[in-house]
Order: C-alpha cells, then sequence, then structure tokens
C-alpha cells in the first residue's frame, strides 16, 4: 500500500536522525517464525535494506514492549554461531555490531533437539538471550506438551512459549523483553 | 568460569586450549571471550581476522599457537567435537521437556473435519455447503435482494433518469448521448452491469470463498473429491481453482499454475471456460431460474453433465499420467475475521480495477457497433442462429454481449427477462448455452497468457460452436419431452 511506503521513508529519516533506540535483535533458524514474530513486535515503522557489503536484506522496525520502544532487527536464519553462509554471516555481524539490549532465540518447539545447540551458544557468548519457542499451536495439534518452567530452571534464561501465527504469548514475551533490558540497564 | 555459562562438558584439551586464548583476549567483542575462544579453534576465518585486528601482531600469534597445537592433537575435527558436547547436553536439557501425550483430547472441529472427508457424511456436507454459501448466499442474497435494490431502485428509478434527462439537456448530439446514457451508455449500462449487478455478486462469492478457504475445508474438499477428479484426468488439488471458478474464471485460470502437470493444467483452463460458470454469470442465472426450479434443475445437471463428460473425454484424448496427489491437511479452525475481510476486499478490488475498465469499454464498443450498424448486423445474424435453439431473435444480442463479457451477456439475459419473459424451456436453454459459451475477453486474455495463443484459440474454436450444438440438442430434447 503507498501509505506504508510512505512511513518508510520517513522512518529512514528518523532512524538516521533520531535518538537511537535500545535494539532486540531476532535470531534462530530458517522457517520458525521469525518474520511473521518481527511483524507481531513492530508496527508501521518498518526498513528493509541489504546489510552493508552484501546482498543479505535485514529488516528493522520499532515496536513497543512496556512503556520501552525499542527498534527490533529481523536476522536472516542461522544454524549456529560458527558461520559458513553468507546469511549466517551477515545475522553473526549483527550480533556483534550492533549491541543488543536483548536477544530473542525463536526456535520451533516440534523440534527443539535441533534448536537448542544454537542457544548454548548464545549463552556461552554471554548475550541477553530470551528463548522462545514457537509453533506452539502446531506442537498442541500433534500433542506435544512442553514443560517450560523445567526447561527455563535448566536453562536459567527466560522461555516464553508462543504461537506467533495466532498472537499468542505475544503480551508476555512483550513484557519479558522490558523486564531484561530494565535489568541490563 | 563464569555461572552464567550452561555447563556444556567439552573435551578437556579443548576447555584448556579455550580458556588459555579467552585468557589472551583483551577486546570488547560484544560475545563472550570464551565463545570467542571457541570459534577461534574451530578455525573460524572471520573471527579470526577480527581477533587479530583487535589484539595486535603479539597476541595473535599466541592466541594461533594454540589454535594450531589444539588442532594438530586432536584426531577429529574440532568443530566437530564441539558440536558433539553440544548435542549430547541438549539431550540432557530436554529430558522430560516435551512429552508426548497418548491420548489427546479430539476436539469437536476435529471431528467435523475428519468426517467432511468420508464420502457418507461429506457429500452430504458439500451439498449444504453448496447451497447456503452459493445459492441461499451468492444467488438469493446477494444477486437478487442487492442487486433488486441496487439495480432496480438506485439505477432504473433515480439514477438513469437522472443521467438521460441531464444528458439530453446539455448534449446536442444524439450520438454522444446514446454513447453516455440511453439503452447502451457508458454509464447507463457499462457503470450500472459493474456497479448494480456484477459487484455484489462478486462481493457475496468472495465474502464466502475467504470463509471458506480460511476454514481448511478446501483440502478437505480436494481429499474428498479426488477419486472423482481422478477420472476427468485430475487430482483433487484442482478443486481450488474449480471453485475458485465459480467466483471469477479469470482470477480461477491464473490459479490453475497450482497444478502439477501441464496436462492437468490444460484441462482445468479447458472446463473453466467450458462448464464453469462465474458467480455474477452464476448469480443471474440463479436469480433469473429461482422463480423457475425446473429449468434451474435441468440447467444444473445439463451443466454437469457435460463438465463430467468433456473432462472424461479429454483425460482419454491428451497423452500423458495422471496426476498423483498428496496434499497437507490443516486443522479445521473458525476463519479470523481480519484474514477473511482483507482476502475478500484486496480480490474485489482486484476484480474491481480489472472489471470497469472493460465494461466501460464494451460499452464503448457496442456505441461504436450501434453507430455504424455492424452491431445490428451481427445481432440479426445472431438472432438467426439463435431462433435455431428456439430461442426469440432478441437472445441474439445477449449472446453477442456475452462476447465482451461473460457476465455481460447474463446480465443481458436478465433485461430480456424483465422485458418480457421466456418460457422454462428458452429460459433452460439460454442459460446452459450462455454457461458454456465463450469465456469473456479478460479470461480469454491470461487463457492465451497462461497456456499459449494456439491451446487458447483451439479451445475458442472448439467451446463456440459446441456451445450452439448443446444448447440446439437441449432444446430438441426438452421439446420431446413436452416442456413449452
Amino acid at each position: 500500500m503507498p501509505c506504508c511506503r510512505l512511513w518508510r521513508k520517513t522512518s529512514i529519516k528518523n532512524g538516521q536522525k533520531g535518538p537511537s533506540l535500545k535494539k532486540v535483535v531476532l535470531v534462530g533458524n530458517p522457517n520458525v517464525g521469525k518474520s511473521v514474530l518481527f511483524n507481531r513486535l513492530t508496527g508501521l515503522y518498518v526498513t528493509v535494506s541489504n546489510y552493508p557489503g552484501t546482498t543479505v536484506e535485514v529488516t528493522r522496525g520499532r515496536g513497543r514492549f512496556l512503556e520501552e520502544e525499542l527498534e527490533v532487527i529481523d536476522t536472516p536464519g542461522m544454524y549456529s554461531l560458527f558461520s559458513i553462509t553468507a546469511e549466517e554471516e551477515v545475522a553473526r555481524q549483527l550480533l556483534l555490531q550492533e549491541r543488543p539490549a536483548a536477544v530473542i532465540h525463536v526456535a520451533d518447539g516440534r523440534n527443539l533437539g535441533r534448536m537448542l545447540p544454537l542457544t548454548l551458544q548464545l549463552m556461552e557468548a554471554e548475550l541477553p538471550l530470551i528463548l522462545v519457542i514457537n509453533l506452539m499451536d502446531e506442537m498442541r495439534r500433534l500433542g506435544l506438551r512442553l514443560n517450560r518452567d523445567l526447561l527455563s530452571r535448566r536453562l536459567r534464561i527466560p522461555v516464553v512459549p508462543i504461537a506467533a501465527t495466532l498472537n499468542e504469548g505475544i503480551d508476555e514475551l512483550q513484557k519479558k523483553v522490558a523486564e531484561l533490558v530494565r535489568q541490563a540497564a | 568460569m563464569s555461572d552464567k555459562r550452561p555447563n556444556v562438558v567439552y573435551p578437556p584439551p579443548i576447555i584448556q586450549s579455550a580458556s588459555s586464548i579467552a585468557r589472551q583476549l583483551k577486546g570488547d567483542y560484544n560475545l563472550s571471550r570464551w565463545a570467542m575462544a571457541l570459534l577461534l579453534l574451530q578455525g573460524d576465518q572471520d573471527i579470526a581476522l577480527l581477533v587479530r585486528r583487535c589484539e595486535g601482531q603479539n597476541r595473535w600469534q599466541e592466541i594461533n599457537l594454540i589454535v594450531e597445537k589444539t588442532k594438530k592433537s586432536s584426531t577429529e575435527p574440532i568443530s566437530y567435537l564441539i558440536a558433539l558436547s553440544r548435542q549430547q547436553v541438549v539431550q540432557e536439557l530436554l529430558q522430560g521437556v516435551v512429552v508426548k501425550e497418548k491420548l489427546r483430547q479430539r476436539t469437536r472441529l476435529d471431528i467435523l473435519g475428519d468426517l467432511t472427508m468420508r464420502p457418507p457424511v461429506g457429500i452430504p456436507i458439500l451439498v449444504l455447503v453448496l447451497y447456503f454459501a452459493l445459492y441461499r448466499f451468492v444467488g438469493v442474497f446477494g444477486a437478487g435482494k442487492v442487486v433488486d435494490y441496487l439495480e432496480g431502485t438506485i439505477f432504473q428509478t433515480y439514477l438513469n433518469p437522472w443521467i438521460n434527462t441531464l444528458v439530453e439537456r446539455y448534449i446536442p448530439w444524439l450520438a454522444i448521448q446514446d454513447l453516455l446514457a440511453h439503452d447502451y451508455g457508458v454509464i447507463t449500462l457499462g457503470l450500472r452491469y459493474a456497479v448494480a449487478i456484477i459487484l455484489p455478486i462478486v462481493g457475496c462469492f468472495f465474502l464466502v470463498f475467504s470463509i471458506i478457504e480460511d476454514s481448511g475445508y478446501l483440502p478437505r474438499l480436494a481429499l474428498l473429491v479426488d477419486r472423482l477428479f481422478k477420472s476427468l484426468g485430475l487430482s483433487g488439488r484442482a478443486v481450488i481453482p474449480l471453485t475458485l471458478g465459480f467466483g471469477c474464471g479469470t482470477m480461477a485460470t491464473l490459479v490453475t499454475r497450482t497444478l502439477e502437470t501441464k496436462r492437468e493444467r490444460i484441462i482445468a483452463t479447458f472446463l473453466l471456460a467450458l462448464a464453469v460458470p462465474c458467480s455474477a454469470q452464476l448469480g443471474v442465472i440463479l436469480s433469473l431460474l429461482s422463480a423457475q426450479p425446473i429449468a434451474l434443475a435441468i440447467w444444473a445437471v445439463f451443466v454437469l453433465l457435460v463438465f463430467l463428460l468433456a473432462g472424461y473425454l479429454l483425460a482419454h484424448i491428451l497423452p500423458g499420467q495422471g496426476p498423483i496427489f498428496y496434499m497437507e491437511v490443516p486443522p479445521l479452525r473458525v476463519p479470523e475475521f481480519r484474514n477473511v475481510f482483507i482476502k475478500t476486499f484486496t480480490r474485489m478490488r482486484w476484480y474491481f480495477l480489472e472489471i470497469v475498465p472493460m465494461f466501460v469499454l464494451s460499452s464503448v464498443f457496442i456505441w461504436f457497433g450501434k453507430i455504424t450498424s455492424l452491431f445490428d448486423y451481427i445481432a440479426e445474424r445472431l438472432g438467426q442462429l439463435v431462433t435455431y435453439l428456439g430461442l426469440p431473435s432478441a437472445a441474439g444480442e445477449v449472446f453477442l454481449f456475452g462476447f465482451f463479457r461473460r457476465d455481460y451477456g447474463a446480465a443481458g439475459l436478465y433485461d430480456l427477462v424483465a422485458q418480457g419473459g421466456l418460457t422454462v424451456r428458452q429460459l433452460a436453454v439460454a442459460a446452459a448455452t450462455l454457461t458454456l459459451f465463450v469465456p469473456c475477453v479478460a479470461q480469454f486474455s491470461v487463457m492465451v497468457k497462461e497456456r499459449g495463443l494456439i491451446t487458447a484459440l483451439s479451445m475458442a474454436a472448439f467451446i463456440f460452436p459446441f456451445a450452439f450444438a448443446v444448447g440446439y440438442t437441449l432444446n430438441l430434447l426438452l421439446t420431446a419431452a413436452g416442456l413449452a
């Protein structure tokens, strides 16, 4: 829609001139619903740009987390911090350079065994981490039940189950992100 | 070690090396030194460059020495060993975290969802869906009530007489008057058809289709009809473009792209052009024939027979294998209002932007044909032709409209009935012939685009005489059956 494009332009300007916001970075394997979650967390102020020197697209937007307005960055999918592809390199660069106030690791709840190695790496890197377990609706359909408290106790980080397409658990996630950002400050 | 770190138990040589590297690192990397050390040990080139730049030559040499020594002393790649250790930790972490429930409670929606795929229950459900969604809502409500109000009340009673007087008062030339107003004017005919007859019908259909689409019913319908469709050379998947064809054949022809084989796409395109009436046509036909249930039944059965026969024959004539079909069936769910609204809106906008210029253009064509008498000549010829179908020669004009748009023709039929009235037999024959008749200009242009000029032309060349032959046969049959 033309109105969105208009806003996009102004937001690029604002992004360059205005005071810089604290950042939240979404990371995770490809196809776990990062972009759907990104859209849930951000409003209309969205910019899509190529990462400098690459053709890899990075999407940035703004979102409100309780009282705090934060910049949300959607990264290309990554399997590991030990990067192999150009996409993974860009995702890692974002973590190295953007100094995020919170990192949200988005994981596919149906396949946590394949997802958690990245969680461990992000924890080893001592990033301010929240583990989001997405696709709870699909898990329910498959009859998979998640013991989030057990996982959260073992990992010692916040674990938030969500169903991004159904807008489920987004409120709680926003609250947890706000808490994490406030602690870090 | 910091207690924030999860206890991944790496092999002791790796822990030792990583710790010594981490001690050497003084820069601020945003990732912890421990994580940086592990990346260096795995031989990450970009990280190595970064560290070299940050730490200076001396410290980098020491770090590199540790990396090389660790690599040499290990029989397996370090990245593999590290990944393996992490995987073990993940296994332990996940013990008891995700539990598979043995007997999940099946919701009522699940049960209904399964039933829709079983013929004994699925077919009655399909009939109910067709009856309420297509007949009651699109036919009776959309094409009946809404059209009556917009067409009869707004346009015929208020707008058209007003425009006619306005045009007559300010424009002295009769030819220009006719272009804008009177019986075939751009406003009084083109815009009236587009806004008052077609738009409400198409809008109702797209609304219903979006609801059905979002409920997850379509894939179930696909599985239900798969076996029937196989004998038409199609897979159940074709149910989606074919159902959409009841809304707009142009859009549906575009959607045949989702079919897997070229053969299947040709069959679906052909059936859409021949025997699937679009919602505008359907709406007008349903509202015309609803007063004559016998004519409605004859029309429905006859078009269905043509559809099945054409598909069956094509499946046997066209070379190639029948399709293999597998489709993931999503859960049945209550559609989200917002999604349905957005889908309906975007489809209606697409349709309206495409259709209004067509209607205006068609009006101009007809106007041009009128003033040059070309139109009268063709209409007269067609008028002769339709008398063989037992129809009044005025119906020739209606068929001519059909060239410009299928629904345009159907809407012309509406006018014809409003003027004089046709017998049950004439209604059934006219409706059937118009349904089979050539696709509208827009659909034909999409056929050319998607299937190529030769395929599209040969389809049209077949459909045109075929529609008349079928109309002729139907008329003979009905007359023989003693129907007036």
